[in-house]
């Protein structure tokens, strides 16, 4: 990852002056952009602890509660009578580490999918067989 | 025994007109501008035909990439009118089609959210209708079928809203054709009917014109004639040359020459004007002529226009939120606008004409008339008389910086022109923005007493939001840097079938405990609450 921003930024503040022929750009170009990767990687390497901090969730009788975000923070509550069905999907490196996504699918149109990325298997599946409803009429 | 219905025969008919539509103005480009005998020189696969056709027969160029269209299109349809079987099962509707990819599509009347019917003028002829079932979700009807005789649309009606009923009761359906023919037909009420003076108000009012003439312009455009249509309307006054032959006496002294022609434009301009507000007013009467809105059993049912006639049911139970607009111009004559969301409606409002006037349940309504129908709506839904709540008195603050930016930014390309004068603007801009701003702050309010939550906001554009809590699927809080700062909090509200951003509900600017608790509470009476489709 580090190598791919490091190369598609090189490309974009240092090769033009050298395709141009005006290596004396390179003086001031060259330091920024070593600025610059040295930037993205910092960014790269510091920020999932950071989100992973602020990312928390609360299962209830009443439903599904998700916190998320660093700078804009949004606090998103789906009720268990609002779920239409659920997905516990794992992609192949999640599956390497035993980790699962929950998604829960509801009426909504913006929230029509909210997704849990990043929990172990064996919970998102536990939290799945709670969510999904057992009676067929629930409380009025 | 559950019977099938087919296609009505002319469906053939129809099918052929809705695809030479597509075909009209190709067609007519190929008649005006190509060359009526075939050239034997050029690509010409009407001379690779006539070669092959014995005697004397020869077609033209034309004819034959009409035929092309044309005969697959009639095939098709054929093969679709032999084929398509509708069916009335105890809780589903059945529909059979399809000879080479046969498809059986079911759909539950409990999962039907409109069923509408839409007749324009060829449609009345035979006295058919195009026949279009939505269910929840998705952005096209889940069944356009084109099209059905009137009375089996009738038919249709009646018994996917009583199976809807009984399907929910559940109910064991024994003999539903005898038992369908004997139920009469629910109490009808008129609760709104526009008479032709009220339609030409709202016509006047909302200036359709502009986007006819605009439609107009376009289609001359991509048939090339821009030029000669043009040039044939600048005569007499609009000739090039307009502006300085006007300002001409002006500069060799002669005032009253300048101001009479100042006039004589000034008079063209206002007649323009208002012949395309003429047009608008037409185009209302045409398109809403003979509004009703009835309410039978448990469905509103709106009819209107005069070419194109649809006929469009609403459930009540499938009403997701509702809206209350109004106009500037729409309050210096006391009207209001009111529309209703539904799950299976259109993802975007501008998507076709027939299917954005169905959600206007009142194009224009008195403004005194709009309680008694939103209780119609939504029973013991008062619109007056709320706990309104207001935003965080700090609000204004917030919500000018935007705006004080915005009215910076505008400006701006204008420097590039006016050079320091354009500086002079930017005041005005600011100004006239903050005042938005400030009028906004103080015109939102809230309410969530009750089973519903209600938003008023706007100044000189005013809408009321109300969706009830049954109907809420997602709660949500937003807190961006900004109101972390000041100490504020946003709750946002999702429903089923709210693409159109009239219909969400999103109320910024409030204290965050405010908006902590409103979120607590409406997620719990939330889930409190079943949702029924």
């Amino acid at each position: 990852m580090t190598a791919v921003v490091g190369f598609g930024s090189f490309m974009a503040i240092v090769f033009p002056s050298i395709a141009d022929r005006r290596f004396w750009l390179l003086l001031p170009l060259l330091p920024l952009w070593a600025v610059v990767v040295a930037a993205l990687a910092w960014q790269m390497l510091r920020w999932p602890p950071i989100a992973y901090r602020f990312t928390s969730y609360l299962v209830d009788d009443a439903g599904l509660e998700i916190a998320r975000g660093v700078y804009w923070r949004t606090v998103t509550n789906i009720p268990k009578s609002r779920i239409q069905h659920t997905d516990v999907s794992q992609g192949p490196l999640e599956r390497r580490h035993g980790l699962g996504t929950l998604v829960v699918y509801t009426a909504g149109t913006q929230h029509s999918q909210v997704k849990l990325p990043g929990l172990e298997f064996a919970t998102a599946q536990r939290i799945r067989a709670h969510l999904l409803p057992r009676d067929q009429g629930d409380a009025v | 025994m559950p019977s099938e219905h087919r296609l009505h025969p002319t469906s053939i008919l129809f099918a052929l007109a809705g695809s030479s539509k597509a075909l009209l103005l190709p067609a007519v480009l190929l008649l005006l501008t190509g060359r009526s005998s075939p050239d034997p020189d050029g690509w010409n696969p009407a001379g690779w035909v006539n070669r092959a056709l014995p005697g004397d027969v020869a077609i033209a160029n034309w004819q034959f990439w009409l035929l092309l269209f044309l005969i697959p299109v009639t095939v098709a349809s054929l093969f679709k009118y032999f084929s398509f079987r509708l069916r009335y099962e105890g809780t589903e509707l059945v529909i059979r089609s399809g000879v080479i990819f046969r498809n059986e599509r079911h759909v539950p009347y409990a999962r039907i959210q409109n069923l509408d019917a839409v007749r324009n003028l060829g449609h009345r002829l035979f006295g058919v209708a195009e026949v279009r079932v939505e269910t929840g979700g998705g952005q096209t009807p889940e069944a356009t079928i084109s099209v059905l005789h009137e009375t089996v649309f009738e038919e249709m009606r009646r018994r996917v809203f009583e199976g809807r009923g009984r399907a929910a009761d559940g109910e064991p359906v024994a003999a539903p054709a005898a038992a369908s023919l004997g139920v009469p037909e629910a109490e009808s009420k008129t609760l709104l009917y526009l008479p032709v003076r009220e339609l030409l108000l709202n016509g006047l009012l909302h200036n359709r014109g502009m986007v006819l003439v605009a439609a107009a312009a376009s289609v001359v455009w991509e048939a090339g004639l821009f030029n000669a249509v043009s040039s044939r309307l600048a005569v007499g006054v609009f000739r090039p040359g307009l502006v300085r032959d006007t300002v001409r006496p002006l500069v060799a002294g002669d005032v009253l020459t300048f101001l009479l022609r100042v006039g004589v434009l000034f008079v063209g301009i206002m007649l323009i004007l208002a012949f395309i507000r003429v047009l608008s007013m037409a185009w209302s009467v045409i398109r809403l002529h003979e509004f009703r809105l009835t309410r039978v059993g448990e469905d509103l049912r709106t009819e209107y226009g005069l070419l194109t006639r649809v006929t469009a049911t609403i459930p009540l139970k499938r009403v997701q939120s509702l809206t209350v607009w109004e106009t500037p111009l729409q309050r210096l004559v006391k009207r209001q606008a009111v529309r209703v969301e539904t799950a299976g409606g259109p993802g975007t409002p501008q998507q076709g004409g027939a299917k954005q006037p169905r959600e206007w349940l009142a194009p224009i309504i008195h403004r005194d008339a709009v309680p008694a129908l939103v209780r119609e709506i939504l029973p013991g839904f008062e619109l007056d008389g709320r706990d309104w709540q207001p935003l965080h008195p700090r609000a204004f603050r917030r919500a000018v910086k935007p705006m004080a930016l915005l009215g910076i930014a505008l400006p701006a390309p204008l420097l590039y022109w006016l050079g320091w004068a354009g500086l002079l603007i930017m005041p005005l801009t600011v100004g006239w923005l903050a005042l938005v701003a400030w009028m906004h702050v103080r015109h939102t309010q809230w309410a969530a007493d009750g089973d519903t939550l209600v938003l008023r906001s706007g100044w000189l554009w005013r809408e009321v939001v109300v969706v009830p809590v049954a109907k809420i699927q997602v709660v949500g809080r937003v807190e961006s840097p900004f109101d972390r700062r000041a100490a504020m909090g946003g709750v946002r509200v999702d429903t089923a079938g709210s693409a159109s951003p009239a219909h969400r509900i999103s109320i910024r600017y409030l204290a965050r405990d405010v908006a902590a608790a409103l979120h607590e509470r409406l997620a719990s009476q939330t889930a409190q609450t079943a949702f029924r489709w």
